[in-house]
């Protein structure tokens, strides 16, 4: 039963990306301008425009395009980038792997803190630490990040110079140059992620503990401590790992505030500039990764339910 | 002002022209005293302040001859997927620096714009201008070891003509015939029209002399070579050890971009970078105010413009021009949406920036909102659509002032705003109204042509004018200075009387670097010294 029901999950994934591969050719084909225009710019005129076009190939019909890109895309070709001539795995090689560490060092620093702080706030309701707590997160969600990012950099590096101001990658740096270079930018996303994570932990928690058999724990005499982290905290997991799914899935995809600033050379940043330059088969291609991150995400959120919750496993 | 406020308002040493620096070097190295230079400055006009001042910035700098070694790293304004490694396809300040870097022109300019040799020793036309032979400089290796030839230049020059080029600078070229080789180290310019303009053409961002057979690949023969290259991220250079000049006196550079202009300026007074392109009005008192760098404005005649169809309504109508033209309060925008960095605009793409080819003696437009009202009336219309993008710092506020002044004689000037992102094929000579910003071309003919040139392909005004394209062709054949000077006079009264297009102020260039960068290029054609800075700059 829990076989099929993950297969389900992982062919209704496929299908998603199917649609979402449509949506996005069509969509990205619907910008107003197109690659060769962009390259040539003020400079553009209607005979070099038409020279580049041919020989970029975008003067095909469109649905040809899409069938070509998709079959090289199920063989693992990516294409070129029509904007710079490099290859676009090349460009997104190096993109992913800074995004991965990126993502990676935020949530190995903020699902920890989040959780203990999320179940702290929630084994003590109503105290003033609580309150600071639930003061703080709802504050930090409440200010856009390039405000939190622009106020720890005009402190740490402008006034202070402990950080660069920059997420400066030479490729060749040991682990605690690299934790020095990403310092600002991590700090930033932490911030941002926890403040969630920590408000759907307690949230989480103290939604199930109002449940009757926690009542009946309570009852028994069993202490508060051990309710929440045997009971309660195991049935709370469900919402729990979905927004960490989600919050995941956002340090790949969403990030482009932080990196913009701080000048990190992450995906986000990546797909935004072929939206600019309209690189449409880099855009096509940074879509469908992040589109499929989220997808991979949810699946395994959705399997770390069924699993915590054995009446999720029986057919409705 | 306190002493250290004049030290920071007045006449730096980094303001000096390389052939000033060299001068005052010299007298220091010469066995002058600070006294004797002191002197000797006060005598040339210089303030005792500013000669102070010169001596103080300039102390570490004259102390020593240029010093090796240091490495720079320097942040454009963009980059992305779409950054280049051909040169005939650059655009952006990031191409063009790792351009200058990795690869040579045959010219190069110099700070006045003349233009100066590199990979070609010398330039003569023939008696008309019809032909050019360039003689090329020998013992030049390209950084794979194979040696420069007559063969690489043809290859090059050439792929900028012809119908089917896909060169940024096709129609700046367009007087190109074809490119000869004469020898092993010579070639020959066949025109089809006379060109004395040639040579300073030459050293534009794009004519970089690539390998025959190439598309550029980053094998140049230039000061640094490419130790690698991620587009969007960063390019890393390192000295070119066998240079055939002195040779840079940077061991290594890195040239990258910080789109958000808030953090390109945090990180310059950070220490991060030590040269950023394109401080915006907004940061200037940031970086003025802040230890250890220095803002670096240079004039020059990058336009902020309005265009205004004369082939459609309402430009069709003189009136409306001239209406548009008097509301402009230019004093008030160099003084207040410039900060005072930039300079008076007259109407014509040509400033004081290029020398003897501007106008000087064409009088000043002045704000004169009551001609604006008188021309409005006679005009008929009683309001207008203008088309904003955020095109270059400053031209929306010049927009809303615009507006502001214009709703006080009653004329109702709408502001539609649109992004940058696809402006140039979306609305730039569409829309009946529309902003402009042009970076300065290095000759007065070449600028003028482009914009107004019957028939030209970036005539963005759409205003042909005969005798116009007559004066163009016999300017660039005039050998006379004076005749010369009279034939860009007309043209620029014709323009100033008759075109659509309204320049109520030109923008310096104004970028950030740190103290201890020296001798930093003020070629005036576009960010950091139009990117000359690898190969001349050095770190006291």
């Amino acid at each position: 039963m829990m076989k099929q029901m993950v297969l389900q999950r992982i062919a209704i994934g496929f299908v998603t990306l199917m649609v979402v591969s449509v949506i996005v050719f069509v969509m990205t084909s619907w910008l107003p301008g197109d690659v060769a225009s962009i390259i040539l710019g003020q400079a553009a005129t209607p005979e070099t425009l038409a020279a580049l076009r041919a020989q970029l190939g975008t003067d095909q019909p469109l649905i040809y395009q899409y069938f070509g890109w998709l079959s090289n895309m199920a063989t693992g070709d990516l294409g070129i980038s029509k904007a710079g001539g490099a290859t676009i795995s090349s460009l997104i090689e190096s993109r992913i792997g800074n995004t991965m560490v990126m993502a990676g060092l935020v949530a190995l620093i903020s699902i920890p803190i989040s959780i203990s702080l999320g179940l702290w706030a929630a084994m003590h309701p109503g105290t003033w630490l609580d309150r600071l707590v639930t003061f703080c997160t709802l504050s930090l969600i409440s200010v856009p990040e390039f405000f939190i990012a622009t106020i720890l950099v005009l402190i740490l590096a402008v006034e202070l110079h402990w950080l660069p101001s920059t997420a400066y990658l030479t490729g060749d740096e040991s682990f605690l140059e690299l934790l020095k270079a990403v310092a600002m930018p991590l700090i930033t996303l932490v911030i941002v992620v926890s403040a969630q994570m920590i408000r759907m932990t307690r949230a989480g928690i103290l939604n199930v503990m109002s449940s009757p058999y926690i009542e009946m724990a309570i009852l028994k005499g069993v202490p508060r401590r051990r309710i929440i982290l045997r009971h309660a905290f195991f049935n709370a997991i469900g919402p729990i790992v979905n927004v960490i799914a989600l919050n995941l899935a956002y340090l790949v995809s969403g990030v482009v505030i932080v990196e913009t600033i701080f000048a990190y050379p992450g995906m986000a940043k990546l797909m935004i500039d072929a939206v600019q330059t309209r690189d449409l088969p880099l855009v096509q291609a940074t879509a469908m990764i992040f589109c499929a991150v989220y997808v991979v995400l949810i699946i395994l959120a959705d399997v770390a339910s069924i699993l915590s919750n054995p009446r999720l496993r029986q057919p409705k | 002002m306190k002493d250290d406020e004049i030290k920071k308002h007045e006449l730096k040493y980094q303001d000096l022209d390389h052939v000033d620096k060299g001068i005052v070097e010299k007298s220091v190295k010469g066995g002058y005293s600070r006294r004797d230079i002191l002197k000797l400055m006060v005598a040339t006009g210089v303030t005792m302040a500013a000669a102070e001042n010169m001596l103080y910035s300039g102390n570490v700098a004259i102390a020593a001859t240029p010093k090796k070694g240091g490495s720079v790293r320097m942040a454009n304004t963009i980059h992305g997927p779409d950054d280049q490694t051909d040169p005939m396809l650059f655009t952006s300040g990031a191409d063009y620096g790792r351009g200058r870097a990795v690869y040579n022109g045959l010219v190069q300019h110099a700070n006045d714009l003349s233009p100066q040799p590199e990979l070609a020793t010398s330039f003569e036309p023939n008696s008309d201008a019809t032909e050019w032979t360039f003689k090329l400089r020998k013992g030049v290796e390209w950084h794979d070891g194979t040696k420069f030839t007559a063969d690489d230049v043809v290859w090059s020059m050439n792929r900028h003509l012809g119908e089917d080029s896909t060169s940024v600078i096709k129609s700046v070229l367009a007087t190109v015939k074809e490119w000869k080789k004469l020898g092993s180290h010579e070639v020959k310019a066949i025109m089809h029209s006379p060109n004395s303009d040639l040579p300073t053409l030459l050293g534009m961002f794009q004519n970089k002399v690539i390998k025959d057979g190439t598309t550029g690949d980053w094998i140049g023969t230039g000061p640094f070579t490419m130790e690698s290259f991620e587009p969007g991220v960063k390019s890393v250079h390192k000295r070119n050890e066998n240079y055939w000049r002195e040779g840079a006196n940077l061991d290594a550079c890195v040239i990258t971009a910080i789109t958000d202009p808030v953090a390109r300026v945090n990180a310059l007074v950070a220490g991060d970078i030590q040269i950023m392109s394109n401080v915006d009005p907004k940061s200037f008192r940031q970086v003025e105010s802040a230890e250890g760098v220095t803002l670096l404005s240079i004039p020059a005649a990058s336009q902020l413009g309005i265009c205004i169809l004369k082939n459609t309504k309402p430009g069709e109508n003189d009136d409306f021009v001239k209406g548009m033209q008097y509301i402009q309060d230019r004093e008030r925008v160099v003084k207040r949406i410039l900060k005072g960095k930039g300079s008076l605009g007259n109407d014509t793409p040509i400033s004081a920036s290029h020398g003897a080819d501007w106008c000087s003696e064409l009088a000043q437009r002045e704000f004169d909102p009551d001609k604006a009202k008188f021309h409005f009336k006679k005009s008929g219309y009683s309001g207008a659509d203008l088309f904003v993008a955020p095109v270059t710092a400053g031209i929306e506020d010049i927009c809303l002032l615009a507006q502001a002044n214009c709703a006080k004689i009653g004329f109702k000037l709408n502001l539609k705003k649109v992004p940058n992102d696809g402006y140039w094929g979306a609305v730039w000579m569409k829309e009946p109204l529309n902003v402009v910003s042009w970076n300065m071309r290095p000759t007065a003919n070449s600028q003028l042509a482009l914009q107004f040139g019957p028939g030209s392909s970036w005539n963005d005004t759409f205003w042909n004018n005969d005798r116009m394209g007559e004066l163009l062709t016999l300017s660039l054949a005039e050998i006379d200075p004076a005749k010369r000077h009279a034939h860009f006079c007309e043209m620029q009264t014709l323009i100033h009387e008759g075109s659509g297009m309204v320049i109520p102020a030109f923008s310096n260039i104004n970028d950030g670097i740190a103290n201890n960068v020296m001798n930093m290029p003020t070629v005036p054609l576009g960010q950091c010294g139009a990117m000359e800075w690898p190969e001349f700059i050095w770190l006291a």
